[in-house]
């Protein structure tokens, strides 16, 4: 089991070294999710997967790789779509799990 | 601009609750369904989602087991339906569009430009003639042709250009600077030049008829300078006939002029005590309205400032605005010092001098002297001049017979 988390990890990092080298966009080939700030009022995600929980206190999001939290008070989505979303409120946490 | 195309689309304001809502926008945002404006209060989420988006919600909801209820309707789509039952609202919009767009057609203000001899009212008259007028249509209007015609009734415009700017016709037009030259008749019974002063001849070129005077001679005033008529002579040196010619020459000249010029000692002049009142008046037309008001001041004059706002000015609206400033003043006796004296009367005999200037008139020797009488400065001057000179007249005329006669 060790050792398969092992040679996941060393693909992973083999492949970042790759897409480093050819000079292609992160985001979208490593399935990252992209996250813009302003302060911390506003917030820009794109290249996600799906909303998974949203309430006042929380917002959950699915990516590809990973899940991110966004925790805060009064948080509520200015626009979301199939590409981007905004994230406005007061956020005071960003948790990848 | 998205809020507009929004707006131009409709959207609503939904209220969702239910088993999962998170997936309920999930599969929105998958279907490429925009929502925006989400807020969560409790288990309710409150969204804003397009009016196209909401028709394809019913496989969404039924996936999901959420619930859906319509709370406000925003946009064109839903305003239109609830305008058009405000059938008077209606009915004043068009026929305000249909107003606008019938009165473009029209020319309401003529404007002319470039105009320095040929008044406004003779153009507004002759644009009369030519069926041009306030409120006519525009398409009646043939712009080329009125451009020839305005050519062709005035002789001294060189250049005409009409056109319509809206609803205002503009027409510039340029003027001949030079004067003009009218042909004279080819025949003429001839004409002589007269001497209009006494005085000595200083020079004399003749271009057409046969001169009577030479340099140096003394003439009087209304002595023939230049004959007008030319005697034609037959071989043996016999007068055969007179033809008749206008004279025309370049003689100079000379004699004395004189030039007086007097001021008072005493003169009054306005004092301003500095004391203003001041009115305002509306002019609508002809009539205008104002406060009604007491004779200001015992003496006084007033500076009466007009304006008329832009807009109107544009919609060429006969409305202006302006006010009336009253200044009192006295009237104080001076006394001209000898200065002030000189410098007014040395001033007026400039003027006479630019003036002389003017006719192309040459001084050759000049004496001027300001004397005090009684109560008057006395400016005197006594000029030498060389003048040109040469009065036309009708040539005294020889009967056809009698120069047969002689001849």
């Amino acid at each position: 089991m060790r050792k398969n988390i092992d040679r996941i990890q060393r693909n992973e990092e083999r492949k970042e070294s790759l897409i480093d080298s050819l000079r292609l966009p992160k985001d979208i080939c490593m399935g990252a999710m992209k996250v813009t700030m302003t302060g911390n009022r506003e917030a820009w995600i794109e290249n996600y997967r799906g909303l998974l929980e949203y309430t006042e206190r929380q917002i959950l999001l699915q990516g590809r790789t990973c899940q991110v939290c966004f925790e805060g008070t009064r948080l509520s989505i200015d626009y979301y779509t199939n590409e981007d979303m905004k994230i406005s409120g007061c956020i005071s946490c960003i948790r990848y799990i | 601009m998205i809020r507009f195309l929004k707006y131009m689309k409709g959207y609503l304001r939904v209220r969702v609750w239910g088993f999962s809502p998170e997936r309920f926008m999930n599969l929105c945002s998958n279907k490429g369904i925009l929502l925006w404006d989400i807020v969560r209060e409790g288990d309710v989420y409150y969204m804003n989602i397009t009016l196209k988006g909401f028709w394809e919600l019913r496989p969404i909801v039924k996936k999901t087991g959420t619930r859906v209820a319509i709370l406000e309707r925003y946009g064109l789509p839903f305003f239109l339906p609830k305008l058009l039952k405000r059938k008077m609202f209606v009915a004043g919009l068009f026929l305000t569009i249909a107003f606008w767009l019938v009165s473009s057609l029209f020319i309401w203000d003529i404007k002319l430009n470039g105009n320095y001899q040929i008044t406004e009212d003779v153009f507004r008259s002759f644009l009369k003639q030519n069926q041009v007028r306030i409120g006519m249509r525009q398409d009646e209007l043939d712009i080329e042709e009125l451009e020839k015609q305005i050519r062709r009734q005035f002789p001294q415009i060189t250049w005409a250009s009409a056109r319509l700017e809206g609803t205002r016709l503009l027409i510039d037009i340029k003027e001949n600077d030079a004067p003009l030259t009218t042909d004279k008749p080819e025949t003429t019974s001839g004409t002589d030049l007269v001497a209009e002063y006494d005085g000595r001849i200083v020079s004399i070129i003749v271009r057409n008829g046969v001169p009577k005077v030479g340099i140096d001679d003394m003439v009087e005033k209304g002595a023939i300078l230049v004959e007008g008529k030319v005697p034609v002579y037959n071989e043996d040196t016999t007068l055969r006939e007179y033809q008749y010619v206008d004279a025309d020459a370049d003689i100079l000249l000379e004699h004395g002029m004189d030039f007086t010029a007097s001021l008072p000692l005493n003169h009054t002049e306005k004092k301003y005590t500095g004391r203003e009142k001041s009115s305002h008046y509306i002019k609508l037309g002809d009539r205008s309205w104002s406060l009604p008001q007491d004779r200001p001041f015992l003496v006084y004059d007033s500076v009466i400032r007009e304006s008329r706002p832009l807009m109107l000015e544009r919609l060429s609206v006969p409305a202006f605005w302006g006010t009336v400033t009253y200044r009192e003043y006295q009237n104080v006796e001076y006394k001209y010092t000898e200065e002030e004296a000189k410098a007014h009367l040395n001033q007026k005999l400039m003027d006479f001098l630019a003036e002389l200037e003017e006719k192309g008139v040459q001084i050759i020797e000049k004496d001027v002297r300001i004397e005090r009488n009684a109560d008057v400065w006395v400016l005197t001057g006594e000029f030498l001049v060389q003048e040109p000179v040469g009065k036309s007249t009708e040539t005294e005329r020889i009967e056809a017979g009698e120069t047969e006669g002689n001849g």
